[in-house]
């Protein structure tokens, strides 16, 4: 690895003034298991590297019944696992963080970290884009939000400006008649980054699906909603053949790329298989 | 580049030392202390061979600065014996085969010390699941597995 400059500021104005004088060959660092592996493989070589870990305004998970769930961007991926009020609150992102990577990485790497490095291979942003989260930015310029759908720009990159830091993920109240899943497919049981994920959102009234938001990340660059898809469940009530038209159309309207880990028509198999059964999960249906 | 002096607590002892900020975890702990017990294996965050407890929680070394451990406790495999005494859980690995070459040994103990602590008496699945950071390209995993619930019935029993 080559060598760099280690800054360690204690607040968000410190970090964001340090991040504009060091420009762009400048990382920051949370938790650092992604950032590690990349700078260990000169995939990246940054000359410094402004690590957060000590800024307390970044730490910390807490739940508002009118404002909804507030998660510091520090949090462990095991933090957001064990958090009883996500458990409670937001059973699909605790069971969605319960299981991804491996132990290791869960004790050290963080949710902030991981959206802002926006590798699609991984499972956060693909549930919380299916939850409407927003991103909460800081610098020395203030604060500002917006939907994490619209942070998350391409492989590998964000909205983030050079200057700024992502303070928090914000994740609105469930609505009530809330059924929510999701769903990661690997190839084998191993291996540690999914190929294919999907997250569903609805919102049920009696029999009826009011709306649905479904969002397949893994085979895509950024994690994509599926509108089209989400159309053909608004307003109706569920049965299996629905749901099965729902993911036939899922396959269809998905942007799957090919690449070496594998081909697009593999992928958009795995998006409907995946996505019916997220689907009977979310609905209570039975599994085909 | 920058140098920093870090101060940590490894095994019980406090030790504090200079390092270059490139210094990875696991060099730190086999190259300056002489830990050589932490193995490095892939060194790119796969094989968990490099594996040791950071607050008592388990975490790659290899993908970890030695900076980052500042003011923090870390446990290696030479920390886990009493003196003579293996740990139940270097016992158990003995009296159940559950090594071969022994390269990956360090790493699955220290694992499943975080196993351990999280599930006092694991499922099995609970065990797979714990030791899904660690690869063994000797045993098969089945005696790995088998030691991890033998030592988990012995501590659970004291």
């Amino acid at each position: 690895m080559r060598d760099f400059e280690f800054l360690e500021p204690s607040s968000i104005e410190e970090a964001s003034r340090m991040l504009a004088e060091a420009g762009e060959n400048s990382r920051v660092m949370a938790g650092g298991t992604a950032l590690m592996l990349a700078m260990r493989q000169r995939m990246l070589a940054p000359s410094t590297v402004v690590s957060v870990a000590r800024i307390a305004a970044l730490q910390g998970i807490s739940f508002d019944p009118a404002q909804g769930l507030r998660i510091g961007a520090l949090s462990r991926h095991v933090d957001v696992a064990e958090a009883d009020v996500i458990k409670q609150q937001y059973p699909m992102l605790a069971e969605m963080a319960a299981k991804l990577a491996n132990p290791q990485v869960r004790h050290q790497g963080t949710l902030g970290g991981n959206i802002c490095y926006a590798d699609p291979s991984t499972d956060p942003s693909t549930c919380l884009i299916a939850l409407n989260a927003q991103i909460v930015l800081g610098s020395v310029r203030g604060q500002r939000m917006m939907p994490l759908e619209r942070f998350l720009v391409d492989y590998f990159q964000t909205a983030i400006e050079q200057d700024e830091l992502v303070v928090e993920v914000r994740v609105p109240v469930l609505p009530s008649g809330f059924r929510g899943q999701y769903r990661r497919f690997r190839k084998t049981a191993a291996e540690h980054r999914p190929l294919v994920n999907i997250a569903v959102a609805a919102q049920l009234e009696q029999d009826r699906c009011q709306q649905a938001r479904i969002v397949v990340g893994a085979s895509t660059p950024v994690p994509q909603r599926l509108k089209e898809t989400e159309a053909l469940l608004k307003n109706q009530v569920i049965d299996q053949a629905l749901l099965k038209k729902a993911s036939i159309a899922a396959s269809q309207e998905v942007n799957a790329v090919s690449d070496n880990r594998a081909s697009e028509s593999f992928r958009r198999e795995m998006v409907r298989v995946n996505a019916y059964r997220c689907l009977a999960d979310t609905f209570g249906l039975p599994q085909e | 580049m920058s140098k920093h002096t870090i101060e940590v607590t490894v095994n019980g002892e406090l030790r504090k030392q200079d390092v270059p900020a490139r210094r990875m975890l696991s060099d730190f702990l086999r190259d300056d202390l002489l830990l050589t017990g932490t193995k490095r294996g892939c060194e790119t965050g796969v094989c968990g061979a490099c594996s040791v407890l950071v607050d008592g929680e388990v975490v790659k070394s290899c993908l970890s600065l030695a900076v980052q451990a500042n003011g923090k406790t870390i446990t290696t495999i030479e920390g886990l014996a009493d003196g003579d005494t293996l740990h139940p859980l270097q016992q158990a690995f003995m009296e159940c085969g559950g090594l071969q070459c022994g390269y990956c040994t360090p790493g699955m103990i220290m694992a499943s010390c975080s196993i351990l602590k999280k599930h006092p008496q694991p499922t099995v699945e609970q065990v797979q699941e714990g030791l899904n950071g660690n690869l063994c390209r000797c045993t098969g995993y089945t005696q790995i597995v088998e030691s991890v619930m033998v030592a988990a019935e012995k501590m659970h029993g004291n």
